[in-house]
């Protein structure tokens, strides 16, 4: 055998093993997705926890490792009925899809932080089940853990053509998924259904997690990596699908070694986001759709969206300019400079979650992909100004240009899909972004950061004090939120609405859905662009976690204990999540625990979040004098 | 002759081995008032939405004031003019009646979502000559008491006639209805009638589904029947009330199952 065919049956072994293990995580997505509709994100994070664990209970309590395995095993199927069974299966009655989206965000989120609380952000290997020394097959080398894994991925197929074919609990399971009005006549309990193959899916992906730990050390943000790569799986497979998901495993598993090997080690993300975008373009439910059919006049979403709480008329006006003025004089009474500091990092994660709110308040859509976006706005910016000296007006133009160009082809391709494909496409290439952030080390620093950033500056006037930022990032909010007030109250935002409520219904009264969501998306994108620019420009430094995956979902977070769709309630989540750490330094290993507890708890108890909350209670206190509240937007002449 | 509104050509629609429409021609003219009626399963909700391309025809052509429009997205047949309904009220949640009624006006806003963005004047002014019409459109209906309340807490048939309403803030050339006095009760269900006699007169072209025979008979000018995907009967009210295979295919059942 020649040294080039060698080669690449090393590359295609390799991608088989590496399939296997995305076809493990797959499967738990297809079967969480199968059961209640949902694409979970959290199921990565049972992969690494499965993994940690594991760890754990060899390295501390000297198990042996069988019975460490099954332990952690059992760890992960138990955290998984927990959380299913108290927060994900309750909320499936009450929340529209996109909210059960982001729900499984915020768990995907707390779980992560609470690996990070455990046992920190280093990366852990377990010991390989079988000894250090490869296997020769054919003339390559292969991992003895390979073995392991493919032979894992095998038996767990199987025990799934088990479960599925033979056994009373599998036809339950089924029922449930076809038609779980049908099942629960038949006395089949289908909340249980649904706890259960939460926690099923969560054992599979820690069994995953295990077997790959030996030659892949997994830290708790790891989770992100298993997640995409087991969604990108089932989307190229077909979303529901078991065979799907083993095959999509596999073809990505053997296209990302294929990339790796051939290109760069760099390109195997992008690679792996490409072949979704083909994927869903070419064949949009994927190879092995599951046939099920649905009256496109019926409502898709069995849940709709909630009346938004909403401030109106002359109070509004009146409570805006009160604000105005306090958010105005605050440099004043501020002494501290790293609470001011926190100030103007609150003033520029707003704008990027102002713009995440025309997205998910106001159209409907979910974008996990926000901090992809500040990324490219600040590396552009930064590099233009760092390494070419061009005046920071001109970067930051530029940098949202590229924002936009990145945002309309994400939704060419994925704008006349139903479901959540955007929001899947957003994640992969937010996670794109983070690769080509560290991996681009001459261009943007690496891992260790772009520094050396010079202040922003406009007409020879350098902002480079605190202060002046400051002022500057609330007259850039200012003229926003006039904006987008003025944008919502209209036409525009009534589409938007209109699309978020009911797409087909919207479609029926002339309202261009593709055109409208690719709008919506397009200020999201260029507005996180601009928050990233300012970012670099404040910080004098840029750092790829700083506007990484992790920065996405706080956004998220932020949005949605603010109060989504109300444009101005959003401050209160950002101020919240940005000041609480510098006003209470012990809390910062906390702080991504705290993120994913407050999106899941606002989601559960305060669905309309802070600002709908106090909107309430401001309306409860003067309920006998005129009503100054009302559900969404009021007519145009109550304002100036 | 008259300019047709709307042509139906052998429009034929299979889910699976059922032929939910079976080679289906009929053809209406403009200014005209027509009832589809016909039983349950009979294919009068499938032919809407093949007509508003919501559904993809097996075999068929459908015109719409002349032009063939099987390609276009379903957005492009209400720019046309050709407005829908829903069987079951499809109000948007989370937005106040008013908001419903004024989303209706889409097709017709002129300034662009940047002049909006601007506060520029024309676009304000076209926004408060917009709720000026939406809010008269509330007033004929005796809605606008609830002009703030969100739209899905009104009552049923305060939702059905809202969605009618939001339908004629379209200002369409042929509304297609779709069973607009389900969840009514008498009086309403007599309202509707003046105003869908209101709505023909003023020009609209109208195509209604119902199972309401009163309302049906009052106000339609042509009565299409439809049964198993085919058209069995149509004729003047008068005339299908007295045809022996409507008898058979539809009143005849309705009195059995009484």
């Amino acid at each position: 055998m020649s040294a080039t065919t060698q080669a690449a049956v090393q590359i295609v072994i390799g991608g088989l093993l590496q399939g296997s293990l995305f076809a493990l995580v797959a499967l738990g997505f297809a079967l969480v997705f199968r059961m209640t509709g949902v694409i979970n994100l959290s199921q990565g994070a049972f992969c690494v926890l499965g993994a940690l664990v594991c760890y754990s209970l060899q390295e501390t309590l000297h198990l042996p490792v069988p019975l460490a395995i099954l332990g952690s095993v059992l760890a992960a199927l138990l955290f998984g009925l927990a959380l299913g069974a108290a927060v994900f299966v309750p909320a499936l009655s009450r929340l529209p899809n996109s909210s059960m989206l982001m729900l499984t965000a915020g768990l995907l989120t707390f779980t992560q932080g609470l690996m990070l609380v455990h046992w920190g952000g280093d990366p852990y290997a377990l010991r390989p089940l079988s000894g250090e020394a490869p296997v020769q097959i054919l003339g390559v080398r292969v991992p003895s853990q390979g073995f392991w894994i493919a032979a894992t991925a095998a038996i767990v197929i199987a025990a799934f053509w088990y479960l599925f074919a033979r056994t009373t609990l599998g036809k339950a399971l089924q029922a449930s998924a076809e038609n779980p009005t049908a099942a629960r006549l038949m006395g089949i309990d289908v909340e249980r259904m649904a706890v259960m193959s939460f926690g099923l899916a969560a054992g599979i992906g820690a069994l995953g997690g295990i077997m790959v730990a030996p030659i892949l050390a997994v830290q708790f943000d790891t989770s992100q990596f298993f997640t995409i790569s087991g969604f990108i799986s089932v989307a190229i497979g077909g979303m529901g699908s078991f065979v799907g998901a083993v095959v999509g495993g596999l073809v990505l598993g053997v296209a990302e070694q294929l990339a790796a090997g051939y290109i760069s080690g760099l390109f195997s993300s992008a690679l792996a986001l490409g072949l979704l975008l083909v994927t869903l373009l070419w064949k949009p439910s994927g190879l092995f759709a599951i046939g099920r059919a649905r009256r496109s006049d019926v409502r898709e979403e069995l849940h709709v969206h909630p009346a938004i709480v909403r401030l109106r008329g002359r109070g509004a006006v009146g409570l805006g300019v009160a604000a105005l003025a306090v958010i105005l004089a605050l440099p004043l009474l501020v002494r501290d400079p790293g609470l001011m500091g926190s100030l103007v990092i609150t003033g520029i994660l707003f704008i990027g979650v102002l713009g995440l709110d025309v997205l998910m308040g106001f159209a409907g859509q979910v974008s996990l992909g926000q901090g992809g976006f500040m990324a490219i706005g600040g590396y552009v910016a930064a590099i233009l100004a760092t390494t070419y000296g061009w005046p920071p007006l001109i970067g930051i133009a530029l940098g949202c240009a590229a924002s936009l160009v990145c945002a309309l082809l994400l939704s060419l391709a994925t704008v006349q899909l139903r479901g959540h494909y955007l929001a899947l496409a957003t994640l992969a290439f937010g996670l794109v972004v983070d690769s080509l952030d560290v991996g681009m080390m001459e261009t943007t620093g690496g891992p260790s950061g772009l520094v050396g950033i010079p202040s922003f500056a406009i007409a020879g006037f350098s902002f480079d004090s605190d202060r002046s930022m400051y002022y500057l990032v609330v007259a850039i909010i200012v003229v926003l939120v006039l904006a987008l007030i003025g944008g919502m109250r209209g036409a525009f935002g009534r589409a938007l609405m209109a699309i978020r409520a009911d797409r087909l219904a919207a479609g029926a009264l002339g309202i261009n859905v593709a055109r409208v969501k690719m709008a919506a998306f397009a200020i999201s994108a260029v507005l996180a662009s601009l928050a990233g620019s300012l970012y670099a420009f404040y910080f004098h430094y840029l750092s790829p976690e700083m506007v990484g995956t992790q920065r996405s979902f706080e956004m998220i977070t932020m949005l949605v204990i603010g109060g989504e769709g109300t444009l101005v309630g959003p401050l209160l989540g950002v101020g919240l999540l940005t000041l609480l750490p510098t006003l209470v330094q012990s809390l910062a290993l906390y702080k991504i625990l705290a993120e994913g507890l407050l999106l899941v708890l606002a989601f559960s108890f305060l669905p309309e979040g802070m600002f709908g909350g106090l909107a309430r209670l401001a309306a409860r206190c003067r309920e006998r004098r005129a009503p100054a509240l009302a559900t969404g937007f009021q007519p145009r002449k109550e304002v100036p | 002759m008259s300019e047709l509104a709307l042509e139906v050509k052998g429009l034929t629609k299979t889910f699976g081995g059922l032929r939910a429409v079976d080679g289906v021609s009929f053809e209406i003219p403009a200014g005209s008032l027509s009832a589809l009626i016909g039983p349950n399963g009979s294919g009068k909700t499938t032919l809407f939405n093949l007509i508003t391309n919501l559904y993809r025809a097996d075999a068929g052509e459908v015109r719409l004031f002349g032009a063939a429009m099987a390609e276009a997205g379903d957005w492009r047949i209400a720019v046309s003019g050709v407005v829908r309904t829903f069987q079951t009220a499809r109000v948007f949640p989370g937005m106040t009646a008013l908001e419903n009624v004024l989303a209706g006006a889409h097709r017709h806003v002129r300034s662009a979502a940047w002049q909006q963005m601007l506060w520029l004047g024309g676009a304000r002014d076209e926004e408060r000559a917009l709720a000026a019409q939406a809010e008269a459109l509330l007033e004929l209906v005796g809605l606008a008491p609830f002009r703030d309340t969100a739209a899905t807490d009104l009552p049923m048939g305060a939702q059905k006639l809202l969605e009618v309403v939001r339908a004629l803030m379209a200002k369409p050339r042929l509304l297609l209805l779709d069973e607009p006095a389900a969840g009514l009760n008498d009086g309403e269900t007599a309202e509707l009638a003046l105003l869908l006699r209101a709505v023909r007169d003023s020009g609209v072209t109208l195509l209604v589904v119902e199972h309401n025979m009163s309302l049906v008979m009052g106000v339609a000018d042509e009565v299409i029947v439809l049964d198993a995907g085919a058209v069995v009967a149509r004729g003047s009210p008068a005339e299908i009330q007295r045809n022996p295979r409507v008898i058979e295919a539809y009143i005849g059942q309705v009195e059995a199952a009484r």
